[in-house]
Formats: C-alpha cells, structure tokens, sequence
C-alpha cells in the first residue's frame, strides 16, 4: 500500500518535469538531481515513460508542420535586400 | 558627415547586420503568426528593423533573437493599434497550416499512413485550442522559439508561457492519444 503511494506520487511529480525534462529551455532547467530522479522513474514505470513517448512524438510532429513554418525564400530574400539599403544608409 | 563618423556608421551598420541576418526567416515566420497574411508580415518585419536599427545603442548585446522579437511585437501593436492583435486565427491556420510529415525522409507505407490520420487530426486538434494557448504552442512547438523568446512575443511572464504551453499539448496530446506514434519514433 504505502508503495503504492509512493509510485504515485513519483509518478505526479514526473509528470510535472516531463515537459521540462524534454525541452531542456534555458529560462527552466531541471537540476541534475530532479534528471536523475526523472530518468531512473522513467527506467521503472511504463505510464510515465509512454507519457514521454507521446510528448517527443507530439514534438515530432509539430516540429513538421509546414505550414506555419513555411517561409516564401523570395520574401526572407526582399527582406535581406532591406537590410542591406537599411545598413549602407540607402532605405 | 566626418571621415571618423562616418567609419562609426559603417561599423554600427556591419554590427546591425550581422546581428539581424539570421534571424530574418524566424521573424517572418513569427510575422506571419501576428499578422493574417504573407505581405503584412513583410511590411511588419521591415518597419521592425528600422526600428531596431535606430534603437541599436539601447541593446545590450545579449539575446538579439529576444530583442528583436520584443520589437516586433511592439511594432505590430502600434501598426494596428485599434484593431485587437491576432494570433493565428481559425481561417488563417485552415487556409495555411496543411501538416506536411516526413517530406524530407523516406518512409513505410504503414508510417505514411499513421502521419496522414495525424495530420487531419492534429490540424483538428490545434485548430480547437484556445487561442491563447495555440499561440503558445505554434511559438515553441512549430516555430522553435525558446520559452523567453515566446514570453517576448506574447508579452506575458516566461511561467504563463510555460502553463499555456502544457495545456495546449495536453490538450492536443489527449485528442491524438490513439494515433501518436510512441516506441523509436521519437
């Protein structure tokens, strides 16, 4: 009983970081110790670490999706041309 | 204009570039995101660099990305000052944002099919979000901008930046739950 309480409060407190853990921003960084942690509970429990997979798959996805992401090489070229008038003192 | 002036402009002018340079193809990206179309993303990235050039002496050097994310979002504001901004809105990503998966690699017949079902279905997914929180996960998931960088463009707190985004994949996450690919595909 008391096992299982722990495992689930592990598991909450996994749940928490995971996002974290898999972006790695530098405005949120998880301490070593919350990594050790985080990646010894994803080792033993197959909710948590399949939470993970979803995550980085999800990512996976997003990080494909051309259509926002998309940008016409004629316009970032427009824009550099600009820059450059902008720069010589020509705009 | 004096000969020593003038080799301080020139000098600001190089410094200016190659600061900016790179970071024209996320600006547009991000542009294209406030605005609701190709042309004024253009004319708000442009008007952005006028502004961050004059603004130059005021930049401490450190996260230009930032910075000039910062401007842009200022900048948009002030170009369209009564109308309230946009963030991707419903039409613009039904119109734009066709997922397009594993176009740069080869794939198996089975893996075409799992992306074309996660492809209607995150489009699905992302199109019901909240606005608020599919700015959040556009910026971070979609375009790669860092939590700091989205907080710059959304003018809210790196920590709300952060809750938008974890709703907005739990959210998505939970609608893509049978069709997400998990084991080795990460």
């Amino acid at each position: 009983m008391i096992g299982m309480v722990r495992q689930m409060l592990t598991c909450h407190w996994s749940g928490r970081r995971i996002e974290r853990y898999l972006d790695a921003d530098p405005s949120a960084p998880l301490t070593q110790a919350e990594v050790a942690r985080l990646e010894t509970h994803l080792a033993s429990c197959e909710r948590c670490a399949k939470l993970a997979d979803q995550h980085r798959a999800l990512h996976r996805a997003l990080s494909l999706w051309s259509g926002p992401a998309y940008v016409d090489p004629a316009a970032v070229n427009r824009v550099r041309t600009f820059l450059d008038e902008l720069t010589e003192g020509r705009a | 204009m004096s000969e020593a002036s003038e080799a301080d402009e020139v000098a600001r002018g190089r410094v200016f570039r190659d600061l900016v340079e790179p970071e024209i193809e996320v600006m547009l990206r991000v542009a294209r995101t406030l605005t609701s179309g190709n042309a004024d993303a253009e004319d708000l990235v442009q008007e952005t660099l006028l502004r961050a050039y004059r603004g130059l002496h005021g930049f401490d050097g450190r996260h230009p990305r930032a910075w000039l994310l910062t401007i842009l979002r200022n900048t948009n504001v002030n170009m369209h000052r009564r109308q309230r901004p946009v963030l991707a809105d419903d039409d613009q990503l039904r119109r734009e944002s066709r997922p397009a998966f594993g176009t740069a690699e080869r794939q198996s017949a089975e893996q075409t099919f799992i992306d074309q079902e996660l492809d209607d279905e995150l489009h699905a997914a992302v199109g019901a979000l909240d606005p608020r929180f599919r700015a959040a996960l556009i910026l971070v998931d979609v375009h790669d901008l860092s939590y700091a960088e989205a907080a710059a463009v959304l003018d809210v707190p790196v920590g709300t930046v952060m809750s938008r985004l974890s709703r907005a994949r739990d959210r998505v996450r939970r609608a893509l739950a049978t069709t997400l690919p998990t084991g080795g595909l990460s």
